[in-house]
């Protein structure tokens, strides 16, 4: 079974990816923060991250760095409310990049698709 | 007593604070911070961009592969995009169309540490013949209009990442900036049948007090209605609209002016953060006798505030008559 660390500091967004994404036979694994993603990445070593950027203290770029110096080919999808992070080149580090909706459908169809590659 | 300066081609005034003019020393040069951490613009992390569409590369390395100079890749992220058409319709009084358009990311050196006071003529060479190909790619696209090529350096000035590298927009619209240097261009033309441009320069080598640096094809110096403190033009002396049509001999004159200003900057300011823009003609019109490209950069020492955004006045603290005569001085080494 595939492994998804969601990094969110939302709970009902966090809510959400577990009642989808294990519907759909994966293992869910969440982080409230950056900090807490850290220590669950060392833990349950995933197969694949999604990252909120928008994140108290350690935010989802910090965290991609911080992913990126223990692996640099997990892939990792970040998520934002918005697109403001377009012009920002550190997001190049990370494989994907969604705006965060209810609808999961694109998100699962990257998520596929990162695990296939 | 401080003095009101009036740009000559788009009409723009400016305060000179003669008073309280700023040394280098005394102006705010906010430090750019190395971040460290995973580049993706680095040697060796080639996959983590999208394939590149032009390089300079040593020997025959394959492409998105170590060994190269320079690296020019699409934005993994565009916020435009290139394909379908542009579809421009009305809503009420408002234009819009499709979010078309391209977005480039030039790697300039594989060497994540190099400024412009480590890198090499050669280095800038590598840069300048990059732009150039790049808008030579798209020239011929009836669907773009303008090419808008920049480069932000330090945080302050809106670079996201240290790794050098400027960045190319094409667009389907002309910006507003350029089309307000064109039209004043237009009307200087239009009374006495001369390039501003080479009006501005003429003046310029007669009075040389605002001459930064020079060489046998290129003017770098400090506009007489200034709006930041060493803000500074580079620009061809023989008349050209478009930055494209330069050729090798001014390839590599641009190359030596380039990396000359902006080490003596570096060495003025203590690496200050920059913007440098390149000013050349839209796609397909005829602006040929009386627009003439040039580069500006933009040391970002002051902060544009309410006044600054509420009027279109700038309030330059440093006369730019002596921020040529400190960069003249400034070593390049």
């Amino acid at each position: 079974m595939k492994k998804l660390l969601f990094a969110d500091d939302e709970e009902s967004i966090r809510l959400l990816y577990k009642e989808e994404f294990e519907e759909q036979g994966y293992e869910v694994i969440l982080a409230a923060n950056g900090h807490e993603a850290l220590e669950m990445f060392a833990l349950h070593t995933p197969d694949l991250l999604v990252i909120d950027i928008k994140m108290p203290g350690m935010d989802g770029i910090e965290l991609l760095q911080r992913v990126r110096e223990r692996s640099r080919h997990v892939p990792v999808i970040l998520c934002t409310a918005y697109g403001e992070y377009k012009q920002n080149l550190e997001t190049w580090a990370s494989d994907e990049y969604v705006v965060k909706s209810a609808n999961l459908d694109g998100l699962m169809k990257k998520i596929e698709r990162l695990l296939t590659k | 007593m401080p003095e009101l300066r009036k740009d000559p081609i788009i009409d723009r005034w400016v305060i000179i604070s003669t008073e309280r003019s700023k040394r280098p020393s005394d102006l705010l040069v906010e430090k750019t911070r190395s971040r460290g951490g995973f580049c993706p613009l680095c040697p060796g992390n080639e996959d983590k961009t999208p394939n590149e569409v032009f390089a300079v590369r040593t020997g025959n390395t394959p492409p998105d592969t170590p060994g190269w100079k320079l690296r020019v890749v699409p934005n993994k992220f565009p916020a435009l995009v290139t394909t379908g058409d542009l579809n421009k319709r009305t809503e009420g009084i408002y234009d819009r169309m499709n979010g078309f358009g391209t977005h480039e990311v030039i790697i300039e050196t594989p060497d994540h540490n190099a400024t412009a006071t480590t890198m090499t003529v050669d280095d800038f060479k590598n840069i300048m013949i990059a732009w150039r190909q790049r808008i030579l790619a798209y020239r011929h696209d009836s669907r773009f209009r303008y090419i808008s090529i920049f480069k932000n350096y330090g945080e302050v000035a809106g670079a996201t990442l240290e790794h050098p590298h400027s960045q190319l927009i094409a667009l389907p619209v002309v910006p507003k900036r350029a089309v307000e240097e064109i039209d004043g261009a237009q009307v200087y033309h239009g009374h006495k049948g001369r390039c501003v441009f080479c009006d501005v320069i003429d003046q310029e080598i007669t009075d040389t007090r605002r001459i930064a640096a020079e060489n046998s094809r290129f003017l770098a110096f400090e506009p007489y209605a200034s709006r930041f403190p060493f803000e500074t033009c580079v620009i061809p002396k023989v008349h050209t609209a478009s930055f494209e049509d330069a050729d090798e001999a001014m390839i590599d004159a641009l190359a030596d002016i380039m990396s000359t200003i902006l080490k003596k900057i570096n060495s003025a300011l203590g690496s200050p953060p920059y913007n440098c823009m390149l000013h050349s003609s839209p796609f397909n019109t005829d602006v040929g006798a009386f627009y003439h490209w040039h580069i500006e950069i933009t040391p970002r020492l002051t902060r544009v505030a309410g006044f600054e955004w509420g009027t279109g006045f700038y309030i330059n603290p440093t006369p730019p008559e002596q921020a040529a005569q400190y960069l003249r001085e400034a070593p390049i080494g």
